[in-house]
């Protein structure tokens, strides 16, 4: 696409160095703008910190409190806004909006599950790993014809594309719903959405010798039995499915761990490598390598071991096997050699999109100190990161992503909150700080950046929604079962079978699918549609206003605050192929887990006791993201939106149609937004 | 691997970036594949690209956190 100008009057030199690039870029000469480009003098440059999950109440206390220096400094010099979220407050949506500057009616993504209605197949939203197509059989051999592809599903352009049109350098590192990353001149790297090897969202194991303990998967997990003989474990590591067997069965690594009879140590030995651990010890990051065509095609993975008990049980927990970012078996970083180059710099890091392990402490295969051991490292690791790329930031945008707030929030609310159903005294007194720490880590890398931040340079602090207990899950689909939108097959057990399994669907008139999605099984959109098109409007508001009429038995607070139809919430070409209905649930309150993907639990009601125990997947109105500056923001109600405008209004160009927001520093910007 | 390219005649080009730009598409290229993806699937129905089953669906999920 060719480049436009974006010569400004009266930068004579800036102008030639500009007209030197294209020249150069004509040539074929492949050039990063951010290492080849000094930059001019008085050249503006945008610095975002994208925090997710920090809470504008919880930092205000923080704050109070003496604890978050560099953030109150901020604010005074600048601003400090609520930042509307998106509809729903999640992750994947409401990073897209800021990337686009639109809403899911033009980027597409409306939660992390979608459905295709012609088949009710449940599917990832933002990306998806296509095998090849076209494959030739030999005996117990599959020879792939042509390569896979992993497909990028959000729509839209990301604001980096943009900037690289018109020359600007960007960086933008582990923002969330860009696996694979779009294709640009930005140095990106991929987060929230990045697989494992095995292809999942993250799937760690854990060998026992222990015969009490449950065999086979569990969430987010393999727990896979051992014997020790001779004080010798011989086991496996399971990577992603061979695609050149003609049965289906993961590439395994052997490995083998010798404890010592007395001392709580082991030596573990795995292809080329030994190290020894001792008990309570991580390993670092060990590198291996699956073979799938012996001789021709092999794949790098990296993971670490903890060993959690040498003796009297055998107890080790191995990480989700992560793409190796030396050398990616998947897209992750543009230009692809960004990945290799930052693993030479700073080591291993880990890959998978949601990096800290809540799964295993909600299994309780890993305990509050050892999550938070790993929950630690993730967040060190990321810093790491940040402490070397910021350095090299000259010129342009340079976006960093933090994940830490938000899934601590998640796994550490049930600690600092006695009211909530798995408040635990006991560990409240070791760990009920230890989300205040994480939140005091993220000033520090503030005031790492503020202490750069010149005349010329514009820093943005926000997060994409803020937080709220999750004490109380509501089963919608159990609900809509209850009051007659769903009706299930003759002598099936709404208890029994997954994904809708027992629902007849032609006397089916609505089902809930994802955190927030309720969707009309439609005449000519649903596979099997009942729903008369004309007859959608008086179904969908006759649910809303009964939904928004339930109230918690044990409380009578209202379970459901707000419900957005699709119509008004959404704008764009994409607005018509979500949910039609969005759940907006009071704090406290959110869909069930066995609900999202279709399980109908007997109660409709029921308190969480997972520690997984914040949350944010409820009526965004209640769970706001925030936004600092180093400037003061005229926008009194500003949103995830404006901030695509904002960052291309800082370099002066053009807001494309169809971004729907404007920037935050537009000075006619002083009144609410409706 | 293999790809299309596809001609359109001035007029009817003109008119698909009025089209683009009326419906939101952040471009004209997603607006064009948007429209055939569209249109063939309501002739064929859904594409082919193994549909994995609601099992694989979940446990793929499972990592995110959000889901049990």
């Amino acid at each position: 696409m060719p480049r436009r100008s974006r010569i400004q009057g009266g930068s004579r030199d800036r102008a030639w160095r500009f007209a030197l690039l294209l020249a150069l870029l004509a040539g074929g000469t492949l050039l990063s703008c951010q290492r080849s480009r000094e930059p001019g003098p008085g050249e503006h440059k945008l610095v975002i910190l994208g925090i997710d999950g920090m809470d504008p109440q919880l930092l205000r206390q923080y704050m109070q409190e003496g604890k978050m220096p560099h953030f109150s400094a901020l604010a005074a010099q600048g601003s400090f806004r609520s930042l509307t979220t998106s509809i729903p407050p999640q992750s994947p949506v409401a990073w897209s909006n800021l990337i686009t500057g639109m809403d899911a009616g033009g980027h597409g993504i409306f939660d992390f599950i979608h459905r295709d209605p012609g088949t009710m197949q449940a599917q990832f939203s933002t990306s998806r790993v296509e095998p090849p197509r076209h494959r030739l059989r030999l005996g117990s051999w599959v020879l792939p014809l042509g390569g896979g592809e992993a497909r990028q599903l959000r729509r839209g352009r990301a604001f980096w594309e943009i900037l690289d049109e018109h020359g600007v350098p960007a960086t933008v590192f582990r923002i969330p719903a860009n696996f694979p990353p779009v294709p640009s001149g930005a140095r990106t790297f991929a987060g929230m959405g990045t697989p494992d090897l095995r292809g999942t969202y993250g799937t760690f194991y854990f060998y026992t010798d222990d015969p009490t303990a449950p065999s086979g998967a569990v969430e987010g997990g393999e727990i896979i039995p051992v014997e020790v003989r001779d004080w010798q474990v011989a086991a496996k590591l399971p990577g992603p499915d061979n695609p050149f067997r003609r049965e289906t069965r993961p590439a395994e690594i052997p490995f083998r761990v010798s404890l010592d009879p007395v001392a709580p140590v082991a030596k573990f030995a795995l292809q080329d490598k030994e190290f020894v651990l001792q008990e309570g010890e991580w390993s670092d990051w060990v590198r291996v390598e699956f073979t799938l065509l012996p001789g021709l095609v092999s794949v790098r993975g990296i993971c670490r071991f903890y060993l959690k008990q040498a003796h009297p049980r055998f107890q080790l927990y191995v990480s989700p096997v992560n793409i190796d970012p030396r050398d990616p078996a998947l897209p992750i970083s543009t230009p692809k050699a960004y990945s290799r180059q930052l693993t030479e710099e700073v080591g291993e890091f880990y890959t998978q999109g949601i990096a800290e392990d809540t799964k295993a402490l909600s299994d309780g295969v890993l305990d509050d100190k050892e999550y938070l051991e790993q929950a630690r490292e993730v967040l060190a690791e990321q810093r790491r990161i940040f402490d070397a790329e910021f350095p090299k930031f000259r010129s342009g945008t340079f976006f960093f992503y933090f994940s830490s707030l938000d899934l601590n929030a998640h796994m550490l609310w049930r600690l600092t909150d006695p009211h909530h159903p798995a408040y635990n005294a006991e560990a409240a007194t070791r760990y009920s700080t230890v989300l205040s720490e994480f939140y005091q880590q993220m000033d520090q890398v503030l005031g790492q950046v503020m202490s750069r931040l010149d005349d010329h340079t514009t820093l943005l602090v926000l997060s994409d929604h803020g937080f709220a207990p999750y004490n109380r899950s509501f089963n919608l689909n159990t609900w809509l079962l209850n009051n007659g939108y769903i009706t299930l097959k003759p002598g099936a057990n709404p208890e029994e079978g997954e994904y809708f399994a027992a629902v007849d669907w032609s006397r089916t008139r609505a089902y809930g699918l994802g955190l927030n999605g309720l969707y009309l099984n439609l005449r000519g959109r649903e596979r099997d549609g009942t729903v008369p098109p004309g007859e959608a409007e008086a179904v969908l508001t006759e649910i809303s206003q009964r939904l928004l009429a339930v109230r918690d038995p044990a409380s009578n607070a209202p379970v459901i605050t707000r419900v957005d139809r699709a119509a008004t919430a959404y704008h764009g070409p994409y607005a018509k192929t979500g949910p039609d209905l969005i759940v907006g649930y009071n704090r406290g309150y959110r869909a069930g887990w066995k609900t999202i993907l279709g399980a109908f639990p007997r109660e409709v009601l029921e308190d969480n006791t997972n520690a997984w125990s914040g949350d944010h997947c409820m009526d965004f109105t209640l769970v706001p993201g925030l936004l600092l500056s180093n400037r003061k923001i005229p926008a009194e109600a500003p949103a995830l939106t404006d901030i695509a405008p904002t960052i291309l209004a800082e370099f002066g160009i053009p807001q494309p149609e169809g971004m729907m927001g404007r920037s935050v520093f537009d000075s006619r910007r002083t009144s609410v937004r409706k | 691997m293999f790809g299309y390219r596809l001609k359109l005649e001035e007029e009817l080009l003109e008119r698909s970036k009025k089209c683009a730009e009326a419906s939101g598409y952040s471009s004209l290229d997603e607006f064009l594949l948007h429209t055939i993806e569209k249109e063939v699937t309501r002739l064929l129905g859904p594409g082919e690209g193994g549909p994995e089953t609601p099992e694989e669906v979940r446990k793929r999920l499972q990592g995110l956190g959000y889901i049990e």
